[in-house]
């Protein structure tokens, strides 16, 4: 039997697989596919901040990266242009080259990894979880980290209640664009009814010349899928762009599930929702959360219980860490959600007038809602 | 007295040619009738109620509803 099983090779699992073997214990991660990396299916786009909490981008040098970002451009529905940000914004990474290194780590510090290793199903017994591997084979674990993605089973078969309403789902699809002219520094974010109902179209560059253009769509607001909303959208800014590469995806906009363990399971990242809700980003989440399920699971087996109610300790200290900030940022997509496009056109102009060097998340709120008083409800909501 | 739920008279069926396997559709499913193998996503038929909720959300179109 062995101590930690962690379903998944994304950030959450090599996360959490890494930090509960440094601490003595024996885990095994199993991934679904063949290698760890790959497919792709993420924007890469990723802050600095949280990205340096588990390693070093070397200022962009570090081979896992496509590039680093300085600036933040927003484009309003007409296509006035908002820019923010001078100097660490953060980066695009290569997560095929990525996601490799967290488990160089997660092997180092003495996990066990196994690609074209799928759960296909998970059974109590007693206080252990038994999972079947790959159809036959059977691995006894006391705990099971659940970091199996939007499509997780590990909380279906946990009892967790994982589901998700179709207004809280990105539709999401993205192209590799080469032969494009894009500032290879800026990330740019494009939003509109037309673009992207619901969502928003990006521009992550990925070298020079190239970039991951996609979108992301809510389908009660949308008349066409995503991918017919991107193909639009690359006809129009990038008609001459040489296609690569395309992935879909679905991306969760809502807040963390309400219980994140059960007996003997946690599950981390996109698995239990641990995604902000307005941007949409997922990565340093998922390995905040898988460090933070480690560092349970490692305390509940030295104490003996890994029942839910021990292991909500975990679940408590995301909730302190994020879990509650991504309550508050629905709350302000809920309410802006009800804005039309002529509203943010009005709000870009608004913020244009503050210098680009003075602006700071805190003068743009203040300037924007002295001049759009339309925001009050939306400021309401977010100190509600 | 327990009654059987009527059985839904439309379902929804994918198109493995079209469907990219990213699972989207499976936390939409409210019975959880949708799930993934190697093979690729399955709807189990018996459990889909025909909702339809995992029809539109599809970024590739590749659900579909049919007669039973």
């Amino acid at each position: 039997m062995i101590d930690l099983l962690v379903v998944g090779g994304g950030p959450a699992g090599l996360v959490a697989a890494r930090v509960a073997a440094e601490c003595g214990r024996e885990v095994l991660l199993v991934e679904r596919d063949p290698a760890i990396g790959l497919p792709v299916r993420c924007g890469e786009g990723v802050g600095s901040k949280g990205l340096e909490e588990f390693l070093d981008p070397q200022n962009g040098a570090a081979p896992w990266i496509s590039r680093r970002i300085t600036r933040v451009e927003f484009r309003s529905p007409s296509g006035a242009v908002v820019r923010v940000g001078h100097g660490d914004v953060g980066y695009v990474l290569d997560r095929s080259r990525f996601e490799p290194v967290l488990a160089e780590q997660a092997v180092a510090g003495g996990a066990s990894i196994r690609v074209g290793a799928e759960v296909t199903g998970l059974e109590r017994d007693g206080a252990i979880w038994v999972a079947r591997i790959n159809g036959d084979e059977r691995v006894r674990a006391r705990i099971v980290i659940g970091a199996d993605g939007v499509e997780s089973m590990v909380g279906r078969w946990a009892g967790i209640d994982t589901r998700v309403r179709a207004k809280d789902m990105e539709s999401c699809a993205q192209v590799l664009l080469d032969d494009v002219d894009v500032d290879p520094e800026t990330i740019v974010l494009h939003f509109g009814r037309e673009i992207a109902p619901g969502g928003y179209a990006w521009i992550f560059p990925k070298g020079p010349r190239s970039a991951n253009v996609g979108l992301g769509v809510v389908a009660l607001r949308a008349r066409r899928n995503a991918m017919a909303y991107l193909d639009d959208y690359i006809g129009t800014a990038f008609p001459t762009g040489r296609r690569g590469s395309r992935t879909v995806g679905g991306v969760v906009v809502q807040t963390t599930v309400r219980s994140s363990v059960a007996d003997g399971v946690m599950l981390c990242g996109d698995a239990a929702h641990m995604i902000n809700p307005l941007s949409g980003a997922g990565i340093v989440n998922a390995m905040k959360a898988g460090r933070l399920a480690a560092e349970t699971a490692v305390e509940a087996i030295a104490e003996g219980d890994t029942s839910a109610r021990r292991l909500g300790a975990y679940h408590d200290r995301w909730m302190h860490v994020l879990g509650h900030d991504h309550e508050r940022f629905y709350r302000v997509k809920e309410a802006l959600g009800k804005f039309d496009d002529q509203f943010f056109d009005s709000l870009a102009c608004s913020v244009n007038a503050i210098p680009e060097d003075k602006r700071t998340l805190r003068r743009i709120f203040y300037a924007a809602l002295f001049q759009q008083p339309a925001l009050l409800p939306v400021i309401f909501r977010y100190f509600a | 007295m327990n009654r059987p739920a009527p059985r839904a008279t439309q379902i929804a069926i994918v198109d493995a040619a079209v469907c990219d396997e990213c699972g989207l559709c499976m936390p939409l499913c409210p019975p959880g009738a949708i799930t993934m193998h190697r093979a690729g996503l399955a709807i189990d038929a018996v459990t889909c109620t025909g909702c339809r909720k995992c029809i539109d959300p599809c970024p590739v179109g590749a659900l579909a509803m049919v007669e039973r």
